[in-house]
């Protein structure tokens, strides 16, 4: 194998909520290797470990912006709304969300029809 | 926080564009390769998160699809705008966007091509496609994190959901408290890799897990790399024979057993680990339970040492009371309800006593399962067979059926199938159609297969057992034991509910033995002793083992050692013993190669340790083949199976290396697996590395210098090979495949072909063994011994067998008088403890017996109608093998014929003789009888005298070889003293075994063996004539009477009704070195032979020419050549030639 240049693990990200635990290589808004993507909001991300592709990230979640809790990106947790908020904060505040993103959340209550963890665009 | 403005999401256009826009937008086309191309180059550069051509941008395009697709029948219906929401109070939610838009909820973003170099693309690229693409792109991405998420998610929750996890901290602090802790849990709790993993977790970083087996060391680094999210990293690795992923950042290291005690041997206090896993207990293998006896002996040594012995839940108060009642941590396993049906079969063979399994029981289950059981319900079957032979006879039934319903796959699985083909029974069946494992009892504890619904156990198992009387390994059939039967069953409940189906009735489960024998009561012990006395962990009689083996076969273990002398009489180690000991191989493989480097036959010498240390190549199916059988033919040696070997692994290597042949192809047509000669490539390689390590052989050749061009091609070429290989292993990561209904019942079961069109359509028929063997070996060196090979001299091929016989002696065998007389395949041998013997199929003197016939003597006038048994010849011929396997009948195994006479008189471990020295018996069990007394004393002589030189240059060699390296210069003359000395002594040595004498070669009877000896005499009146006996002085043999004249040869022991008084018989004798002539009676003779100050020391002058030659070092591009001029061979490369020829001009 070619030689490795590893990135130690900064610490063990924690979701809050859901008690998802992962290693973290890096917190910010610039992965590093790779230069053409940015993240909009301050996150915890570790190397992809499903691809052996070196500059492969993966968002593993961030603060919440009303109540800074750190929480991961899973549906169950969080959304992302132009910035994350965790799903009690979103609950709380279900008035200021748009229509479709109460819509969403309805949806997700309800007795998951498939298996919910199908994300992307599919009807 | 200012609302975060994503650089793609500004749509106003810079209006100094080119003014087609409009028209380009018209005609803009998504699909077109072009469009695509410019995107491409655009936004997927080498730099950027996709790049052109990779799979990932074909991902990409498919998805873009899709999501333009999805985006039509959205705005197709569109909804009126979001009314807007009145601000909110709290900051944070003031300024979301007013109006909903998917992609305010990705929270990452492109940098599109404008931030750095747009001009170019902007004028080509209308700005509003340029934002479509960059926003599907921004999908594509988010849609890829949440997919990676998911895995990730799933991933936690499956191993959240495991049995084990509600004990991970559990066992965390026993092993505070405790030195040793026992986790018991039956398959499917998780224990294999959930416990090594929350070791990580606590924050261990250097331990070590053992496995019994190579698969499972290689499975579980790579399931525990992938679940603690290092697969591509290198936290988690492993290391078995020939492989290793260790690196300096490996945290958690999985190895076989057999390795773990080699790294104890180096290091006994093992201080590169911290916690070490020991791993399937239960199974009880030979090395297990002698590293828990090592572990026991190491621990209060290594206080700061945690061990964690995993095992099943069998038998584990024997563990825990073994580590002073360590504490047990018990998992219940996770298994579905089974359903158990015993199915004894009604009518056993009694009648026809056919050794062939009657495959009609299950087909009878497949049957049922057919009629009971809806195709739509999934679940496979995995049927436990006792061997391959009856995996293959129940195979080609269960095709038959097969092909005929249309509703079964049936794939064999057992541990000499090529791990690619093992790998198959994880693959998934089309829908409709069930998946048929036969399996042997690998499928019960070290291969797990998922969504087997049904079990079918025959009950059986085959398993070696030892005789150590015999020396012989028998492969037998047997019931298996409860423990064993749970375990098979427990397969059929790891997915859902199961069946049971029992071949054998419930009282017969209930007389089974409640736990398997373990291997140490079972096998020979000859390697287990051998390397206790290496590590020196004291007497084995009375190491602490958990449960201890037979004495008998202890004994006969360390006898065997002494008598290969690997052990001196005190049973400590011997130099050859203490080399032996690291050669991870049987000890009369690792005698050989020791002995041919001594002889500069290393290459060949190398290559057939190899071959005879891997299972036989040649595929069962072949047999009947006569194709098959034909083309392998010309590799085929005369001189025996060992040679065959050699052959084929020789030719294979030179096909490997002319460029275009394809070697998968020349083995499928001569009926050889190829894995196996890959293994012998491996294990060639291996050995001559430790060969290297311990100064038996000259280190890596120089690098030959070649010209710049050549190293750059190579270093092409093999860059070329990572390329192929890395492509190989990112396009295979194990992605399960769909299996394909077999067109053809009766096609051989495992050839590659069968996966082939399915599988490989990826590899574009790339053979990966092939890139794999390439960059591993350097095939040049290879080629070139393998050229070397066959130009090897008849010197060097009766050296070469020489020193094959001595590694092998004794496991001799002598064919029967009769043997001429009988068919081919029904000859017959004799060992020392095993009458009766017969030849593989496969074996070279089972297809030409008649290489082992003895000619008769020319008439020898008087008497030509003697006995058949008393034939007199000069060419009697034994059987050297290097097994001795009992399955339905005893075979020899890997024969080559020796010369008797000789090997006799240079290998045996006791010689005795009369008085006259023209009757000898060696090692008590085989006469020679030799027509002339004279000649009979002159080689006997000789013998003792090659004898004390060969076993005096060895003790020499390894002695030289044990110190540290001397000075260059001394080594220098060392090396010339000893090449000169090696020279001689093979020059004798071939004289001797060339010499002619007429003989008879008989078995003695057991009632003449049993009254072999005179036994020890009242008169013990010792010959006189001190002057001619030298240095050795000769007493009388306590048991067996006569005199000991060295430590094997004793002197006018055997009992005769003529010669009792013939010691004193003494007759006028001239000796032709010094001239004396005196009345002397053989053994004084012998004696002043050995001692005679005017006999050559070297052997006769004036033959130093014909030295047989040391294997030269052959150049790749040399070729076997002969001139027609001169009539001469030899081994040229063309430039040679040339000027070679020019000579004769």
């Amino acid at each position: 194998m070619a030689s490795e240049s590893e990135r130690r693990p900064l610490g063990v990200f924690e979701c809050q909520l859901c008690a998802l635990t992962a290693p973290y290589s890096y917190v910010g808004q610039k992965p590093p290797d790779t230069q053409s993507v940015v993240l909009l909001e301050e996150s915890y991300i570790m190397k992809d470990p499903f691809t052996s592709d070196k500059g492969r990230f993966l968002v593993l979640g961030s603060r919440c912006s009303l109540c800074s809790r750190l929480v991961c990106v899973g549906p169950e947790c969080s959304l992302f709304y132009s910035k994350r908020f965790c799903l009690p904060c979103v609950q709380k505040n279900i008035s200021a969300f748009p229509q479709e993103i109460r819509q969403d959340l309805e949806k997700r209550k309800a007795p998951p029809k498939r298996p919910s963890s199908q994300p992307g665009y599919r009807t | 926080m200012p609302f975060p403005r994503t650089r793609e999401g500004r749509d106003h256009r810079d209006h100094h564009q080119a003014p087609s826009e409009e028209e380009v937008l018209e005609k803009w086309d998504w699909n077109c390769p072009e469009t695509r191309r410019l995107l491409e180059d655009a936004f997927f550069r080498d730099e950027d998160y996709i790049r052109q051509g990779s799979e990932e941008c074909q991902k990409f395009w498919i998805f873009f699809e899709r999501l333009q697709r999805f985006q039509n029948l959205k705005t197709s219906r569109k909804e009126d705008k979001d009314p807007g929401h009145p601000k909110h109070s709290i900051p944070a939610l003031a300024n979301l966007p007013s109006a909903y838009d998917p992609r305010y909820r990705i929270n990452l973003s492109v940098l599109g091509p404008d931030t750095w170099s747009s001009r170019g693309i902007g004028r080509r690229l209308p700005m509003e496609r340029m934002s479509e693409f960059r926003r599907a792109m921004l999908h594509y991405l988010d849609f890829g994190q949440k997919q990676a998420f998911g895995r990730l998610a799933k991933l936690q929750r499956e191993r959240a959901a495991l049995p084990i996890a509600q004990y991970g901290n559990r066992i965390l602090q026993m092993l505070k408290d405790h030195q040793v802790v026992v986790v018991a849990g039956d398959t499917g709790c998780g224990k294999s890799t959930q416990v090594p993993q929350y070791l990580l977790a606590a924050g261990f970083s250097h331990v070590a897990c053992t496995q019994p087996r190579r698969i499972a060391c290689i499975s579980l680094a790579k399931r525990v790399g992938f679940e603690s999210l290092s697969q591509y990293g290198s936290q988690v690795g492993y290391q078995i024979r020939f492989e290793s992923t260790r690196s300096a950042a490996t945290k958690i290291v999985f190895l076989t057993v057999g390795l773990l005690l080699r790294q104890i041997q180096r290091e006994p206090t093992l201080p590169q680990y911290e916690v070490l896993i020991v791993d399937e207990v239960h199974e009880r293998h030979l090395h297990n339970d002698f590293l828990l006896g090592v572990l026991r002996r190491l621990l209060p040594k290594r206080p700061d040492l945690k061990v964690i012995l995993m095992s099943a839940t069998i038998n584990i108060s024997l563990f825990s009371s073994y580590f002073g009642n360590a504490p047990v941590v018990q998992v219940p396993g996770r298994l579905f309800p089974i359903t158990v049906v015993y199915q004894p079969q009604e009518v056993e063979p009694t009648t026809s006593k056919s050794e062939k399994l009657d495959p009609q029981p299950f087909l009878r289950v497949l049957e049922a399962i057919d009629n009971k059981y809806p195709p739509e319900e999934r679940g496979d079957v995995l049927v436990f067979l006792s061997g391959m032979a009856e995996i293959s006879t129940v195979l080609e039934a269960a095709q038959t059926y097969a092909s005929h319903t249309q509703r079964w796959v049936v794939l064999p699985l057992h541990s000499a199938l090529s791990v690619a083909d093992q790998d198959k029974v994880f693959d998934v069946p089309p829908p409709g159609v069930r998946k048929c494992i036969l399996s042997t009892n690998i499928a019960e504890t070290s291969v797990t297969i998922d969504g087997i619904r049904f079990v079918v156990d025959s009950g059986k198992v085959k398993e070696m057992s030892y005789d150590p009387q015999a020396k012989l390994q028998r492969l037998q059939e047997f019931w298996i034991s409860q423990a064993s039967a749970e375990q098979r069953k427990g397969r059929a409940g790891r997915t859902g509910p199961g069946v049971c189906f029992r071949l054998y009735a419930e009282s017969d489960y209930d007389a089974f033995a409640p736990y398997p024998v373990p291997e140490i009561q079972r096998v020979a012990l000859d390697a287990l002793v051998l390397q206790m006395k290496s590590m020196s962990v004291g007497d084995p009689r009375t190491f602490p083992f958990i449960e201890p083996p037979p004495p008998a076969s202890l004994e006969t273990a360390i006898l065997y050692l002494r008598d290969q002398g690997a052990l001196d009489n005190s049973e400590a180690l011997t130099p050859i013993g203490s080399l032996l000991a690291q050669l991870p191989v049987d000890v009369v493989i690792g005698k050989m190669l020791i002995l041919g480097s001594m002889f500069s036959l290393a290459e060949p010498v190398l290559t057939i340790a190899a071959a005879l240390s891997v299972q036989s190549p040649f595929t069962r199916s072949a047999q009947s083949s006569p194709e098959c059988m034909a083309a392998r033919r010309p590799l085929e040696s005369d001189q025996g199976d060992p040679f065959t070997l050699f052959n084929v692994f020789n030719t294979w290597v030179q096909v490997k290396s002319e460029r275009s042949r394809n070697t998968r192809k020349w083995c499928r047509s001569r009926g050889i697996e190829e894995h196996r000669l890959y293994e012998m490539a491996n294990l060639r390689r291996q050995f001559k590395e430790l060969l290297e390590d311990h100064g038996l052989l000259a280190g890596g050749q120089a690098v030959k210098p070649g010209d710049s061009y050549s190293r750059l091609q190579q270093r092409r070429e093999r860059r070329a090979l990572y390329q192929l290989k890395r492509q190989h292993e990112e396009s295979r990561g194990r992605r399960r495949k769909v299996l394909q209904l077999q067109e053809d019942p009766g096609g051989c079961s495992s050839d590659e072909d069968q996966a082939g069109p399915a599988s490989q359509g990826a590899d574009d028929g790339v053979d990966i063994q092939d890139v794999k063997f390439k960059l591993r070996h350097n095939l040049e060196q290879l080629q070139a011994a393998a050229s070397s090979a066959q130009a090897l001299t008849r010197d060097q091929m009766a050296l070469l067998k020489l020193v094959l016989g001595r590694g092998l002696y004794p496991q001799l065998a002598i064919p029967d008088p009769f043997n001429s007389g009988r068919k081919d395949s029904d000859q017959i041998f004799h060992t020392q403890a095993k009458q009766g013997t017969v030849l593989h199929p496969t074996c070279v003197f089972a297809s030409s017996p008649e290489v082992l016939y003895t000619p008769e003597q020319e008439t020898r006038g008087s008497e030509r109608t003697r006995d058949v048994k008393d034939k007199m010849s000069s060419q009697h011929q034994l059987l050297t093998f290097v097994s001795l396997l009992e399955t339905n009948k005893p075979y020899l195994v890997n024969c080559v014929r020796i010369p008797a006479l000789q090997s006799l008189l240079l290998f045996s471990q006791s010689l005795d003789t009369n008085g006259d020295c023209s009757r000898l018996v060696a090692d008590g069990w085989l006469e020679l009888q030799l027509a002339d007394s004279e000649s009979a004393v002159r080689l006997l002589a000789a013998s003792l005298r090659l004898r004390a030189q060969w076993e005096s240059t060895l003790d020499w060699q390894l002695a030289r070889k044990a110190q540290q390296r001397p000075e260059e210069e001394e080594e220098e003359q060392d090396l010339l003293a000893s090449c000169k000395e090696m020279a001689a002594l093979s020059r004798e040595l071939l004289q001797f075994m060339a010499s002619k004498v007429p003989y008879s070669l008989r078995r003695l009877t057991g009632l003449e063996a049993q009254n072999l000896y005179v036994g020890p005499q009242t008169i013990t009146a010792a010959p006189r004539l001190p002057s001619l006996f030298g240095s050795s002085t000769l007493s009388p043999h306590p048991t067996k009477g006569g005199y000991s004249v060295t430590d094997f040869l004793t002197y006018n022991c055997l009992t005769s009704d003529t010669d009792l008084y013939s010691d004193c018989l003494r007759t006028f004798w001239t000796c032709p070195h010094c001239g004396l002539h005196m009345p002397l009676t053989p053994l004084e003779r012998i004696t002043h032979e050995n001692a005679c100050p005017e006999a050559p020391q070297d052997g006769p002058a004036g033959t130093e020419e014909d030295a047989p030659e040391p294997l030269q070092k052959v150049s790749a591009l040399q070729r076997p050549f002969h001139c027609e001029a001169c009539q001469k061979d030899f081994l040229f490369t063309p430039t040679e030639v040339l000027r070679h020829r020019k000579q004769h001009v």
